[in-house]
């Protein structure tokens, strides 16, 4: 599979029957909304080529316009088929509103299109990224020692020092990856631009998709730290 | 055309509101107040009372008088046990049902109650436009007000107590939304704005980006058991304990004239009555007398310092939510009767760092809000656009008593989400799906909304359905769910059994009970009015008596008793005013009236010789 996954590219207005261009919201021919059959993607939706940089100004404007056309407030005196389709367009864009808007669940919903989807999050949860094998390791020994310490009845000051600098080389790794999912989403947005090389394409998404799940686990791990914490 | 309007159905006090000319107006009663008490009360003969007049019967009839409905709505009887014992009327219903509450003879679901509320705004607002000259002024669509922290069940009650009222539910909408609505009118703002509304039982805050036109709720939270309720108890509270020790500090009411007789819920309801005066007082003044006993303003404040500061710790998660910091709001607007007291105010603008708006009135602007949106819904009009969002994440229940979540707070809505479900066992051709709403974990922790029963599944080997579920939030917050198989692409049939909320099939005999129960409240109708008229007899007559010029009068131009007869006739009316035969009332008023003719023609040729000969000096 490569960026280019191809995807229908004509739909049907179910009001008059005639071929509308996959991305469209409104009928061509008879200018009635549009339901949400066969579509594209969240990006074609927003007009916007699948690139994962995104000014969040310029996904707001396109959102309160799209809104504008579809929300069932302006459609309250129109037939129940237009009504139907309003909902669902608008639930739609909303949901592609979500995803879009946040840099992490944009390039998981990215992985998705270009059929790498990350398993699920609890598949994920339990196996550990060989990346993060010696951390997590470290981080072990550490956990048990200081619930040995509680348990011994230590003071919490002392156990909760330990657990901080544990802490530290997680939170290290969490900077790191964030900057890593940074440069790699640039890669991808220069390679759309650049002449297709499927292969070069394909890494950088495979890469992508091992920083988010170590980072994932990251998160998990964070979390598990902060819960020791507070109880 | 009939007409549409919004109403806002408050804990304490409901509203309605309409648009004209585009602007949206709050619908008074001919004394010129806007203000229905949310309170239902109920006469021994049926008779139905519903705003001032059960309110008066608050203090008369308590056990017969129910109010904080709102309080109740899309509740289960276990949700509400400990509060029940506060309230004067019976509260009950099944263990894990709906809460019933008894009025009278009968007991009513929390809907029902709210129902009698919604028509009597409903006339409110048809005589309103019947008086104004109206070929058709009936009142068919409303748009209703919530707490953007309602739940789905609580949304449902709502709606569905617009249905036995008899009116099209245009819409449910938030109530912070609704004023913030009502606020962009006046100044075309763009920027961050929080809409902190506390009201008589419930506490919201939405954070909200405008924009364009666009009114975007960014976060919303809350809490549904928190507002003015919560302080007038704790108040209330503080003096019954004094009860006991039999304290000679108060001034008791005068059904309160005994330490025994004080226990009787008229006199609590005459002392909830004072203490919630006097907390109006405090608003405005440093020091009030409670029952006689001196009360200041920082006293007040030390007390319900706490119940205040309830609502901060929403605010914060709001602002985390939207992921902003205090200081990027650019305006925050007080909306909600309790945010008269001066210590909300306060603590408000700490949390923002800002001077909070109040401009507008705090009571009436979300009804002015719902009529904007009404008007928007009928007329198409796109200036505005309301984007809100759902409170609560909602999810449902998976293996091990685990929440699976399919839709997060927050989403703007409509808002769709999915789910795929198989089967356990060979042939099987249902599947239960518990669907809950909540933050929490764990099912026990969140609110059970309804189990749905997935039926028509064809026959296949365990484990080879490919049941979709699909879950729809619409434009009001309110969940609808779908189900097909997909392997056949067959529809599956759900069955829905709400967990604290009515079926369509109850709602629909409610609606026919609202019409066979028509005519009583017909009834009840014209004893409001007599009984008005009898007191507008009773002020005019008191008026006269009280007049500077009235003994000067009594001398020159009144027979020999007849000032006696008048204060006779006057005295006859006050005693029969609380009654409800309407015969006798009107026919006292007669009698008033009549006794008083004179008088009036007397008075009223003094003030016309009066101004006459103020004229004269004028011209000379």
């Amino acid at each position: 599979m490569s960026s280019n996954t191809p995807y229908p590219t004509i739909q049907a207005c179910k009001n008059c029957g005639g071929g509308a261009p996959i991305d469209v919201h409104f009928c061509p021919q008879c200018t009635k909304i549009l339901s949400v059959g066969r579509h594209g993607d969240f990006f074609s939706f927003f007009g916007l080529p699948r690139r994962l940089k995104v000014e969040p100004a310029d996904l707001e404007q396109r959102f309160r316009s799209l809104s504008r056309q579809f929300h069932p407030d302006y459609f309250y005196n129109a037939e129940p088929a237009e009504r139907r389709a309003s909902l669902e367009r608008s639930s739609y864009l909303n949901d592609a509103y979500r995803t879009l808007r946040q840099p992490i669940s944009r390039i998981e919903y990215l992985l998705q299109l270009e059929g790498l989807a990350a398993r699920g999050p609890e598949e994920a949860a339990k196996q550990v990224p060989p990346a993060l094998l010696e951390e997590v390791f470290a981080l072990n020994e550490e956990l048990d020692e200081v619930r040995d310490l509680r348990a011994g009845g230590a003071p919490a000051e002392d156990w909760k020092a330990r657990l901080e600098r544990a802490r530290e080389p997680i939170e290290a790794k969490r900077v790191e990856h964030e900057q890593q999912l940074e440069s790699l989403s640039a890669q991808w947005d220069a390679l759309l631009d650049a002449p297709a090389d499927d292969a070069q394409r394909r890494a950088v998404l495979v890469a992508l998709r091992d920083r988010v799940l170590e980072r994932n686990y990251i998160n998990n791990l964070l979390a598990g730290i902060e819960r020791e914490l507070t109880t | 055309m009939s007409k549409v309007v919004g109403i806002d159905l408050g804990t304490t006090n409901s509203l309605v509101a309409y648009v004209t000319d585009g602007v949206p107006v709050v619908i008074r009663d001919r004394n010129g107040d806007a203000l229905v008490p949310s309170i239902v009360s109920a006469a021994s003969d049926g008779t139905v009372y519903v705003g001032r007049e059960a309110q008066r019967r608050l203090t008369l009839e308590a056990s017969r008088t129910v109010y904080s409905v709102k309080r109740f709505m899309g509740r289960g009887f276990d949700d509400v046990r400990d509060e029940a014992r506060h309230f004067p009327f019976r509260v009950g219903g099944d263990a894990s049902g709906v809460v019933r509450i008894g009025l009278g003879d009968r007991e009513f679901t929390a809907p029902e109650l709210s129902a009698l509320i919604l028509r009597d705004l409903k006339r409110r607002a048809e005589e309103f436009f019947a008086a104004e000259g109206d070929i058709d002024p009936e009142v068919d669509r409303a748009v209703i007000t919530v707490p953007a922290y309602f739940n789905d069940a609580q949304r449902t009650a709502t709606r569905d107590a617009g249905r036995i009222a008899g009116l099209e539910v245009l819409r449910i909408i938030n109530e912070p939304t609704a004023a913030s609505l009502a606020y962009g009118l006046d100044k075309r703002h763009t920027g961050l704005i929080a809409v902190y509304d506390l009201g008589g039982g419930t506490f919201d805050i939405s954070i909200l980006r405008v924009e364009d036109g666009v009114f975007q709720v960014l976060s919303t939270n809350g809490d549904t058991h928190l507002g003015g309720d919560d302080i007038d108890l704790l108040l209330l509270e503080q003096v019954l304990a004094d009860l006991d020790s039999d304290s000679p500090a108060y001034d008791w009411p005068e059904t309160a004239g005994s330490a025994n007789a004080r226990r009787t819920p008229e006199a609590v309801q005459a002392i909830r009555q004072a203490v919630i005066q006097a907390k109006w007082d405090l608003s405005d003044r440093e020091e009030t007398g409670l029952l006689g006993k001196r009360m200041t303003r920082t006293e007040l404040e030390t007390m319900i310092r706490p119940i205040v500061e309830r609502t901060l710790g929403p605010c914060r998660q709001a602002l985390v939510d939207a992921d902003l910091q205090p200081s990027q709001i650019d305006e925050v607007v007080l909306v909600g009767g309790s945010t008269r007291i001066p210590l909300v105010g306060r603590l408000v603008a700490e949390l923002f760092g800002r001077t909070p708006h109040s401009e507008l009135n705090p009571d009436e602007v979300v009804a002015l809000g719902a009529a904007l949106q009404a008007d928007i819904l009928v007329t198409g009009n796109r200036e505005m656009l309301l984007l809100d969002v759902t409170p609560l994440s909602l999810g449902i229940e998976t293996m091990g008593g685990v929440v699976s979540k399919i839709i997060l707070r927050n989403s703007t809505i409509p808002a769709t989400g999915s789910e795929m479900f198989t089967t356990f066992a060979d042939n099987q051709t249902a599947v239960d799906i518990h669907v809950l709403q909540g933050e929490r974990e764990l099912v026990a922790d969140n609110r059970s909304l309804a189990r749905f029963k997935l039926r028509g599944i064809p026959p296949m080997p365990a484990g080879l359905p490919r049941v979709q579920v699909q879950f729809q939030i619409d434009a009001n917050g309110i969940l609808s769910v779908t189900a097909r198989e997909l392997r056949t692409d067959v529809e599956a049939t759900i069955e829905v059994k709400p967990s604290y909320g009515l079926t369509d099939e109850q709602v629909e005999q409610m609606l026919l009970d609202s019409f066979e129960n028509a005519e009583a409240d017909f009834a009840a109708r014209l004893l409001i009015d007599a009984r008005n008229e009898a007191e507008t007899v009773i002020l005019a007559t008191e008026k006269s008596l009280r007049s500077p010029e009235f003994s000067a009068v009594a001398a020159g131009d009144l027979q020999p008793g007849e000032e006696e007869r008048i204060i006779a006739a006057l005295g006859d009316l006050k005693a029969v005013l609380n009654d409800s035969d309407r015969e006798v009332l009107q026919q006292k008023t007669h009698a008033l009236n009549d006794a008083t003719r004179h008088l009036a023609e007397v008075m009223m040729n003094r003030s016309v010789q009066h101004a006459l000969s103020g004229r004269n000096i004028e011209d000379v």
